[in-house]
């Protein structure tokens, strides 16, 4: 019975990969409860606090809405620019493509004031419509509308890279064929490309939305007031302010709930097959309306992305850089920072290909949202909470702090990157095992010939892409390192809070400039190298 | 599991938790928040400059701000390692002293120069500064006198604050609301809220809105424009003498009780109200020293006179109070 049920799946037997998925997953989930565990022990030791109760109905709506808000506009964006870039060829577009990406992983507040610098009362847009009307032009960049758009800027143009990755991997028989049909450029999009990226949203929507959920010195920053808020604003609150520890774990109860579900919803959808192909060049333009169309949405993408990272980098590459580089704190911390970041993406990439192919190897649909779903687990835990149950763990296992900091930091940083991993690899991983599911049985291939000579040449290039992203979130996350407090283990982000501490604003603008610069090489660089290795070996 | 993944990480981290009590040169341990003890702040120069006297090590731990120093030694109670706590200020001395986990530091601080005589029996001051809003002269030739000046002003003057629960000045300011209106302070919010670009989640956030020209004006220290007088010869900066009075903000540092170093910590507060070291801070943590220090502080200071008029408000009501405070900002804010 058994025997015959599994001869029908149309997946090969492979029960390594499902106990190593099963592992990671197991290991991210006892992780949280961990930290809210320590908390939580380290709370009863402490006199419950009397304090005003947080609304923390008001508090989920208002929260939901923005990053309902913020989801639904960053995946129209993304798909347009997708659909622009994927279409259009023109020297720099690889820069473009990088630039978008880079987006994401620098530190939010960085890009907050790039956006500032491009649209604020003293930014480029006002000092030229100053200079032609004569009079200033009050764009409402504080308020609901300036957290959005600082949100889409970095999460819409990463779903435009991720979804591009989809696009770009349509088989080239497919494209042949509806060449050859004439297909207009809707039909196109409706029988081509949707299918190829549908399967990616899903995944794309849990953590763009648990991003902006938890998101907080931009949402303070941007928010114009009180009136916007997020939970881990009040979380943050619980712990620093009023030191109720129950209270904190308790609001970051609701926050995992309230995340979860999202992302179980997403899980729901369950997996598109999508058609996958190597990435070749494609020739293969719109016409006529289309590619207006398509010319203009990457000229709003250009002008709406990348004019706020250039006010970042021509802010940073003026007056600080001299004397920057002649800190030796500087160099000590740029070396932390690219060992820790090459340690976090071999890390993230390997955790994610033991979720991505444990999932693949299953067609249940419940062990595939239980190995899929604590992949998010870093986003959805509010920050400080982790930082605090992570230094309660490692102080109650009587472990210096100074010894744990680098490893810690290092593990953080891998499962931060981790959702963002999956989303890439998941999908084109799925894609595989479905439609070459039946030929590697056939073939009878083990599971490591199945790794290196169907997947990994098909995926290599997103694997790329993965440790792309896992490399520059690690450059540029403050994240657990500031709670450890060492002063002889300093990141990039951290030096750059020092020197915004110290009135030291040209350093700080500085290094925000080199970490960009340095993620945008990364972003054009890794994934075509590791391209080419996996074609190498195709 | 839990023990399973303690040894798993112990042995990952090759057994890195070594056995305390065996230095060969005593280790003074002091939290303090991160810019105090960066390379830009007065930690490094008062770490050599008491090494030179004591034959011992200070050893610096840093947390985010002042506020989490103090969640640091409470979450680690009596077992804490820690000998001082520096950088609490006005605003949560009452809150930590009440842990009970501080010991008087039994020090004779009558020659301290301080906004008022400095009596507390378990904290030592080391510095001083002001909440005030500072601005730019030349953008801002007449800037406003008071709150009710502030508010008077069309909608479209903007300043630029901190979230009282996520920031020290932040919190600073509603103390200081308080202190100049008393119940009033809910009225002053609603009239400034019209004015508040935006309310940051720290220090360094809202003075980069201020510094990029987004706002008019920005809270933050009487000392803020010394800064740039000093480090960057850059005069244009001033703060905003308020009529209804100023709120000092006194940082101080404290032994805890659990210390095995009582007398070398001590010593330390000692050498941190000396000359040498009150030397160092103006320049570095850009606050006011405590004591007179004559022709050794820089004349960038006396450019502006400190404020005349000072507010004050009992540490007991602080303690009690100012998370309804808070609220009562926030709720007028919204």
């Amino acid at each position: 019975m058994k025997r015959s049920r599994r001869s029908n799946s149309p997946l090969p037997p492979r029960p390594l990969r499902l106990l190593g998925g099963t592992g990671v997953a197991a290991a991210i989930a006892g992780l949280v409860v961990l930290v809210l565990w320590s908390i939580a022990a380290a709370a009863s030791a402490e006199p419950a606090a009397a304090r005003t109760p947080v609304d923390v109905r008001h508090l989920l709506a208002m929260t939901t809405i923005q990053a309902g808000l913020t989801t639904v506009l960053s995946l129209l964006v993304g798909t347009a620019l997708a659909w622009a870039l994927n279409r259009l060829r023109f020297p720099g577009r690889d820069l473009a493509v990088g630039l978008f990406a880079s987006a994401i992983v620098t530190p939010g507040i960085v890009v907050a004031f790039g956006l500032l610098a491009v649209w604020g009362r003293s930014g480029w847009v006002n000092a030229a419509w100053q200079a032609l009307f004569g009079a200033p032009l009050d764009v409402p960049i504080f308020g609901l509308g300036g957290i959005l758009a600082a949100h889409v800027l970095l999460d819409g143009a990463f779903a435009a890279r991720v979804l591009l990755g989809r696009l770009d991997a349509i088989p080239m028989a497919r494209l042949k064929t509806g060449q050859s049909l004439a297909l207009t450029p809707w039909t196109r999009f409706a029988v081509l490309d949707w299918p190829a990226i549908r399967g990616s949203l899903p995944g794309l929507a849990a953590i763009i939305f648990l991003l902006a959920f938890t998101s907080f010195p931009i949402v303070l920053l941007l928010g114009g007031g009180p009136a916007n808020q997020t939970l881990e604003v009040a979380i943050y609150s619980a712990v620093r302010l009023d030191f109720d520890l129950n209270a904190a774990v308790l609001l970051a109860l609701v926050q995992i709930g309230a995340c979860s579900l999202v992302v179980l919803a997403a899980a729901g959808f369950g997996h598109v097959p999508a058609s996958l192909g190597p990435v070749r060049q494609q020739r293969w333009s719109d016409r006529g309306w289309a590619q207006l169309a398509q010319w203009v949405v990457l000229g709003l993408g250009v002008l709406g992305f990348a004019l706020p990272l250039a006010a970042i980098l021509v802010d940073g590459f003026g007056t600080g850089l001299g004397a920057l580089l002649q800190r030796p704190t500087f160099w000590r911390s740029a070396a932390a920072s690219l060992v820790i970041a090459s340690l976090s993406a071999a890390l993230t990439l390997l955790l994610a290909l033991a979720l991505g192919l444990g999932r693949a190897a299953s067609a249940n649909p419940v062990f595939r949202t239980g190995i899929g779903v604590p992949s998010y687990a870093y986003l959805a835990t509010p920050a400080v909470v982790l930082a605090l149950g992570i230094f309660l763990f490692v102080r109650n296992s009587g472990i210096s702090p100074d010894a744990a900091a680098p490893v810690v930091v290092v593990i953080a940083n891998a499962l931060l990157a981790l959702p963002f991993a999956v989303a890439t690899l998941g999908p084109p991983l799925d894609a595989i095992a479905l439609s070459r599911g039946r030929v590697i049985r056939s073939l009878a291939l083990g599971g490591w010939r199945q790794f290196s000579d169907v997947e990994w040449p098909l995926v290599g290039r997103d694997a790329g892409l993965v440790v792309a992203l896992a490399f520059c979130f690690s450059l540029g996350d403050l994240g657990v390192i500031a709670l450890f407090g060492t002063q002889d283990f300093a990141t990039l982000p951290l030096l750059m809070v020092r020197s915004l501490g110290a009135y030291r604003t040209n350093d700080a603008a500085a290094i925000a400039a080199i970490m960009l610069s340095l993620t945008i090489l990364a972003f054009v660089a890794i994934p075509r190298l590791f391209g080419a290795i996996a074609h190498a070996r195709a | 599991m839990v023990t399973f993944a303690r040894f798993a990480l112990a042995a990952l981290l090759g057994l890195a938790a070594l056995p305390a009590g065996a230095e060969e040169v005593p280790i003074l341990r002091i939290y303090a928040y991160d810019s105090f003890a960066s390379e830009w702040g007065p930690g490094p120069a008062l770490k050599a400059g008491f090494e030179k006297q004591c034959t011992c090590v200070v050893e610096f731990t840093t947390t985010e701000d002042a506020i989490s120093t103090l969640r640091k030694v409470q979450l680690e109670g009596q077992a804490s390692r820690a000998d001082i706590v520096l950088g609490l200020d006005t605003a949560i001395a009452g809150e930590a002293r009440a842990t009970g986990l501080f010991a008087p530091h039994g020090l004779d601080l009558s020659g301290l120069a301080l906004p008022a005589p400095w009596t507390d029996p378990d904290f030592v001051p080391f510095d001083y500064g002001y909440f005030a809003y500072v601005y730019n002269k030349e953008k801002l030739p007449n800037p406003p006198r008071s709150f009710e000046d502030l508010i008077a002003l069309p909608a479209s003057f903007k300043i630029v604050i901190q979230d009282p629960r996520s920031s020290t000045p932040g919190l600073g300011n509603v103390l200081w609301v308080r202190a100049a209106y008393g119940d009033r302070a809910p009225e002053i919010w609603r009239g400034l809220k019209p004015h508040i670009l935006t309310v940051t989640r720290g220090w360094s956030e809202a003075y980069g809105l201020f510094l990029d020209g987004e706002a008019d004006m920005v809270l933050s220290y009487t000392t803020s424009p010394v800064y740039h007088a000093v480090a960057e010869g850059d005069h244009r900066f001033a703060f905003a003498p308020f009529e209804e009075g100023h709120l000092a903000q006194v940082e101080v540092a404290g032994i805890l009780k659990g210390s095995q170093k009582p007398e070398l910590a001590r010593q330390f507060l000692a050498y941190l109200t000396s000359v040498d070291a009150q030397k160092v801070i103006p320049t570095t943590n850009w606050m006011y020293p405590v004591i007179d220090l004559g022709p050794d502080l820089p004349p960038e200071f006396g450019e502006q006179p400190k404020p005349q008029k000072l507010l004050s408000i009992p540490e007991s009501d602080i303690t009690a109070m100012s998370r309804t405070w808070i609220d009562e900002a926030l709720q007028a804010l919204q």
